[in-house]
């Protein structure tokens, strides 16, 4: 493996490893958020910020 | 470098990234950011509200400033003037839509999402016209 291989593979593996700044407990909150039980809660509240902000979600009901 | 959603973005963070991603730098837009940050910072009084306010403060400040070597957020002000001639095009549509099929055609033409609600009708119909494939992995 040449020095430029082993430094993208660094950082590939840095990147498929996430955040460092976050810790176990973080990461299972986040989990929550886009697979568990918060999902739909998300989901919701992501379709509200268009409804809520023309500029971000436009003025067709098709955009939201 | 390759353009994704929320729910991309933060798997990203996670390291929980599925396995047909695409093994590329990821991106977001400053909207799709700033819909990430409204979970931060918007008072609640859910459950969704209460779990993020749990965040250990290390864990907010990868939300507030993503580590670019994991999740890059893109410059707006290069995309903005093809963003407002793409929403005039096709309607008015927001700020969101426009952004990222503008980012998207700077990179590849394809969309990632993480979750099939998040990809709206709109933007299905105007990156099929733009050629611009939406992928959805889960």
């Amino acid at each position: 493996m040449t020095k430029g291989e082993q430094l993208l593979a660094d950082m590939r593996r840095a990147r498929r490893s996430g955040d460092p700044r976050l810790d176990d407990a973080d990461r299972a909150i986040l989990r929550r958020l886009t697979s568990g039980d918060l999902a739909d809660e998300f989901a919701e509240a992501l379709a509200q910020d268009l409804v809520d902000d023309d500029l971000l979600g436009g003025t067709s009901p098709d955009d939201k | 470098m390759i353009i994704v959603d929320e729910y991309l973005a933060i798997r990203s963070l996670v390291g929980d990234t599925p396995s047909d991603l695409p093994d590329d730098v990821l991106a977001i837009t400053t909207s799709v950011h700033w819909r990430i940050l409204q979970r931060l910072h918007l008072p609640g009084g859910g459950q969704l509200s209460q779990a993020m306010a749990a965040l250990s403060e290390p864990g907010r400040a990868a939300f507030r400033r993503p580590a670019p070597e994991i999740l890059e957020i893109l410059d707006p002000r290069p995309l903005l003037d093809q963003a407002a001639e793409i929403s005039a095009a096709y309607g008015g549509t927001g700020l969101l839509i426009a952004e990222m099929l503008t980012a998207s055609l700077h990179h590849g033409r394809t969309l990632w999402y993480g979750s099939e609600r998040n990809v709206g009708r709109r933007t299905r119909d105007i990156a099929r016209d733009l050629g611009i494939t939406v992928n959805v992995v889960t």
